[in-house]
């Protein structure tokens, strides 16, 4: 809201000494901002709780309740005098009719014009408040919507059909052209100004462009009304028009400034000789409002503030704010003046007193704590852990969009029919709620990869959405080189660089998952997948998966060499362990016998099935099993493969014998023959 | 032997001197404990006449330390000379692990996180996903609200639901205020809570504006909680946050759920509030809306509003950011360029 400041000065008595400066940063401390300054003019933000102060009027009351100063009945309904109200349904020269509970307060009054420019000092006025000046009687409407906050409307008479006036719901697809020109297709939804044919206007909207007021015109129709704003809004929305008068309307105008500002209107047309009055005024009224009365009690205005404002001071500020006040007791009865439209209980008048009285004044406490502070939630504090692991496993975290576009979401899904979309995206980049976060991760690789960075290790932790619902995931992605140091030849990452961070993971949190071939997740290349399998003892559960990208989504994604290897989990499988964590077994007492056994197996045959063997087939001594090397090639039959596994044998009571030991690997050896057919290399 | 015929021959040895070896010989043969020369001269102080000690004393101290100094010198040269056969080039890179940084928007929002959490608040999460209850009309916002406005939302093309069989999802949270209804619809007061996640709006994307933005909201609710609390605690926390003294300004304002509403300023740090292009001038920074939580709010989640009062506040973690690393692009935290993302500090 652009304010000149002479023109605030006609309705608050500010010191003469008060520079621009002073008065906008004065009334910026009572909630308006300043959005600039240039000349005399100040560019206040107005909130949406405040269309009052959509006018000079509303801005000078603030000014003079900052500055203490009287505020000035200013340039009101004078001059001509008061005209006089018909009250009803109909008047002399032009019959209203409302049909529609949305109007609530219908004035209208007719004058002879003589259409022409305004004088200069009009022009300026709204040029400087941003309106663009047109005639004098459409500026004398602009004029009084600027200083009163209500918008009126004029309607030239002679392009009405009938003097009569009905505001009524459109009918569906009734047409109108608008002042802007353009043709709209009404409903019934939306309440209009009508005369007895059509509709003319678009209530608390715009008018009408064949009803214009021209330089032909010589008799308006001038309006003054109030709409709910509820269906001004929709309505505005609908027709995707905003104009001054219903971003007002929408916000709430001031009920009783409806025959007033008329009047006001009235008499400015007759100062600048635009034109008269013509018969009464009509003021339809159906249901007057009640004065609302709100109480503000002396405990709770202490309370919330936590500060004590002066009787005398609560009394100034709601009295300048136009509140009438009346003391009972050690508490106030204040009725609400009509344009308040946004103060309906106590802390409303607790806020108008706080706005007014400083809230820099108030003295910082510190709220007291009466019961111990709860736990953080354990999603919080799980999140915090997981991002920390990865880390220290040497991941940078990421954080990318949740909306990503459709394309990008496809390959990471099953069923495309189980992606979220958005209804409003703001583009088609944005539209689709990420199904996975190695989409997302996926781009910021290749983003580095780019810019010549090789070597990208990335994470990110975070929700992903289903049509069943929201989950929460961590998941990584890598590319280049396992190691970076001059003293090795640099090694590509693989599969089992991903399943790493999974290890991470699944060791800080004491929870067990093996690994087995992963057939349901066709964004990885098959043959170089792995699924997580957690058991807790109820079977089963797939908890997420590593493995290789298919190249041709990284193709598509804008980056065509190199392999890319990635994994996601479930956080939820990272159920919080730590009481089983801390508890510590004793440490052996006699030493382990270590026996490494090599044996050549079928190149299908999967480590597991030889671990789960030697399992089957120990003593309870047995307490680890480790491959630590597997070899294909020279030396190795075609089909084959050379695998190397250390066994550690460990009784907790006493010494193993090598004789006992050397039994245990027999019957394992003798086992893996019976069962696999391997063939033993040494041991 | 006087002191400076001592430091006459030390001079001469050390000329002859040319390898580790014979650097080594000297300082036995000077400094050694046992038969050094200087050693020596030390020891015959005592037998001195008592006028000469002192003088005596002061000329073998400077001497020994002369010759340290003299040898230490020449010890390195011989070294770097003749570094050992499996000397290892010292200047070649470290074998260094990968190391992982947090996110910046990560270590602020933990930044925020511990600071409140010091204060006695609980960390509470919440689903991104959202019904128009727990994002709007709980919190005095309902259908046709004008302050809806202010919160551009991205709607949902179907339903989602939500595993505790509530309503289903509708929208994407544009505050993560519905956690904090939330957490009131299942909790009596006191409430210490903090709120933080990623919200959304249907904003451009550009220098200083993202669809997607990362909030922290907070939310007290006791009996006799005040806007003086609420401002103790902003200023607590604003000190803690840009570890300095910073002065701090409140703002009446506007917010559907909060009456009395007000922002915080914080003095800018990039011109101590005489004005800079950072504060466009102003010498002030916006920092965050707050609030006494609103009768109407406390009345949608069943709380007696006579017996209860409260404060909120929300803040951006990416305004946060961009103060705290002096960034201008708001888009460089969601670029996700290690060239950025490695400046961090851990
Ligand atoms: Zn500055």
């Amino acid at each position: 809201m652009k304010a000149p400041v002479a023109w605030l000065r006609e309705f608050a008595d500010l010191p003469d000494t008060a520079r621009v400066e002073e008065i906008a940063e004065r009334v910026a401390g009572v909630g308006f901002e300043v959005a600039g300054i240039d000349g005399d003019v100040i560019d206040f933000e107005i909130t949406a709780n405040r269309p009052d102060c959509l006018s000079i009027r509303g801005l000078a009351r603030e000014a003079a309740t900052v500055f203490g100063v009287q505020g000035s009945v200013g340039p009101g309904v004078q001059g001509s005098g008061s005209p006089g109200v018909h009250q009803g349904v109909q008047g002399p020269e032009i019959q209203v009719t409302l049909e529609s509970p949305l109007c609530g307060r219908y004035a209208l009054v007719l004058a002879d014009v003589t259409v022409g420019p305004s004088p200069s000092w009009l022009v300026d006025r709204l040029t400087a408040a941003g309106v663009r000046p047109i005639n004098n009687v459409v500026d004398v409407t602009n004029y009084v919507m600027l200083e009163c906050g209500q918008p009126l409307h004029a309607f030239d008479l002679a392009r009405l059909a009938g003097p009569e006036i009905r505001v009524r719901l459109a009918r569906t697809g009734e047409p109108l052209t608008t002042l802007d020109g353009q043709s709209r297709m009404l409903d019934q939804s939306m309440l209009v100004i009508a005369d007895r044919d059509r509709a003319v206007g678009v209530a608390g909207v715009m008018g009408g462009a064949t009803s214009e007021v021209s330089s032909a015109t010589t008799r308006v129709a001038l309006e003054s009304a109030w709409f709910q704003p509820v269906t001004v809004r929709a309505t505005a929305k609908r027709l995707g028009l905003k104009t001054e008068a219903s971003s007002r309307f929408e916000r709430g105008a001031d009920v009783g400034a409806v025959p007033a500002s008329l009047a006001r209107a009235l008499d400015l047309l007759e100062a600048i000789g635009g034109g008269r009055r013509v018969g009464n005024l009509i003021d339809v009224y159906p249901a007057p409002a009640a004065p609302r009365v709100v109480t503000l009690t002396r405990t709770k205005l202490d309370r919330l503030l936590g500060d004590h404002v002066p009787d005398a001071d609560v009394t100034r500020i709601a009295v300048a704010l136009g509140f009438a006040t009346t003391p009972t007791g050690s508490d106030w009865q204040m009725e609400v003046p009509s344009w308040r439209v946004d103060v309906s209980c106590e802390a409303d008048l607790i806020e108008e007193i706080g706005r007014h009285w400083g809230v820099n004044r108030v003295p910082a406490t510190f709220p007291a704590l009466r019961t111990a502070p709860g736990r953080s939630h354990a999603g919080v504090l799980r999140t915090r852990r997981i991002r920390r692991l990865i880390c220290g496993a040497g991941l940078q975290e990421a954080v990318t969009f949740t909306f990503i576009e459709r394309a990008a979401a496809e390959w990471f899904v099953v069923d495309p029919a189980t992606l979220v979309s958005i209804a409003n995206p703001l583009s088609e980049k944005f539209a689709i709620l990420r199904p996975s976060l190695l989409p997302g991760l996926l781009d910021a690789l290749i983003y580095n990869r780019r810019r010549d960075i090789d070597d990208v290790r990335l994470f990110e932790a975070g929700a992903v959405f289903e049509a069943t619902g929201e989950h929460q995931r961590a998941a990584w992605v890598l590319c280049g080189s396992r190691q970076t140091h001059w003293s090795q030849p640099a090694v590509e990452v693989d599969l089992f660089d991903a399943l790493g961070v999974a290890g991470v993971l699944a060791d800080a949190y004491h929870v067990t998952w093996r690994t087995e071939p992963d057939l349901q997740s066709p964004w990885y290349v098959p043959g170089r997948a792995a699924a997580l399998m957690a058991d807790d003892g109820t079977g089963p559960r797939h908890v997420g998966s590593a493995g290789q990208l298919r190249p041709e989504i990284a193709a598509a994604r804008g980056l065509t060499a190199g392999v890319v290897v990635a994994g996601e989990i479930d956080v939820h499988a990272l159920h919080d362990n730590t009481a089983d964590g801390r508890r510590i077994t004793a440490l052996p007492r006699h030493p382990a016998v270590i026996r490494d056994l090599s044996v050549l197996i079928a190149t299908g045959l999967p480590a597991a099935a030889v671990r789960g063997t030697i399992r089957a087939n120990a003593p309870a001594t047995l307490v680890a099993i480790r491959e630590f090397d597997r070899y294909q090639g020279r030396g190795i039959p075609d089909g084959q493969v050379s695998l190397s596994l250390r066994l550690t044998f460990r009784d907790r009571d006493r010494t193993l014998t090598d004789a006992e030991v050397q039994h245990a690997v027999e019957r394992i050896v003798d086992a893996l023959i019976k069962t696999h057919h391997v063939t033993l290399r040494n041991h | 032997m006087s002191v400076e015929d001592l430091q006459q021959q030390f001079v001469a040895a050390m000329n002859a001197a040319s390898t580790s070896a014979d650097l080594k010989a000297l300082r036995d043969d000077f400094l050694g404990r046992k038969q050094g020369r200087v050693t020596a001269l030390v020891k015959s102080i005592a037998s001195a006449p008592p006028d000469e000690r002192r003088a005596l004393g002061a000329g073998a101290n400077a001497l020994k330390q002369l010759i340290e100094n003299a040898l230490t010198v020449r010890e390195a040269e011989a070294l770097a000379a003749a570094p050992p056969k499996d000397a290892l080039d010292v200047t070649l890179p470290a074998r260094q692990p990968w190391m992982g940084r947090r996110h910046p928007l990560t270590q602020v929002q933990e930044r925020v996180e511990d600071i409140f959490m010091a204060m006695g608040y609980q960390v509470i999460e919440g689903p991104e996903i959202e019904d128009d209850w727990h994002n709007f009309e709980a919190l005095n916002m309902p259908a046709e609200h004008p302050a809806r406005d202010m919160q551009d939302t991205l709607y949902l093309s179907s339903p989602v639901p939500v595993p505790d069989g509530g309503r289903a999802a509708t929208l994407l949270r544009t505050h993560t205020s519905g956690m904090q209804i939330r957490y009131m619809e299942h909790h009596e007061p006191p409430v210490r809570i903090i709120a933080p996640g990623r919200v959304y709006r249907r904003d451009s994307f550009d220098a200083t504006h993202t669809p997607m933005f990362t909030q922290i909201e907070g939310l007290v609710v006791d009996e006799g909680i005040s806007l003086g609390d609420l401002k103790g605690t902003l200023n607590t926390f604003a000190e803690a946050f840009f570890e300095a003294r910073v002065a701090t300004r409140f703002r009446p304002s506007f917010f559907p759920y909060t009456e009395p509403s007000a922002e915080l300023d914080v003095e800018c740090q990039g011109c101590s509030g005489r004005g800079c292009p950072l504060c466009k001038q102003t010498g002030w920074i916006e920092v965050l809306g707050c609030g006494m939580v609103h009768p109407a709010v406390f009345e949608a989640v069943g709380y007696d509003a006579n017996r209860y009062t409260g404060f909120a506040f929300g803040v951006g973690i990416e305004r946060l950011a961009l103060r705290l690393y002096g960034v201008d692009d708001i888009r460089m935290f969601y670029e996700n360029d290690l060239r950025f993302l490695q400046q961090v500090a851990l």
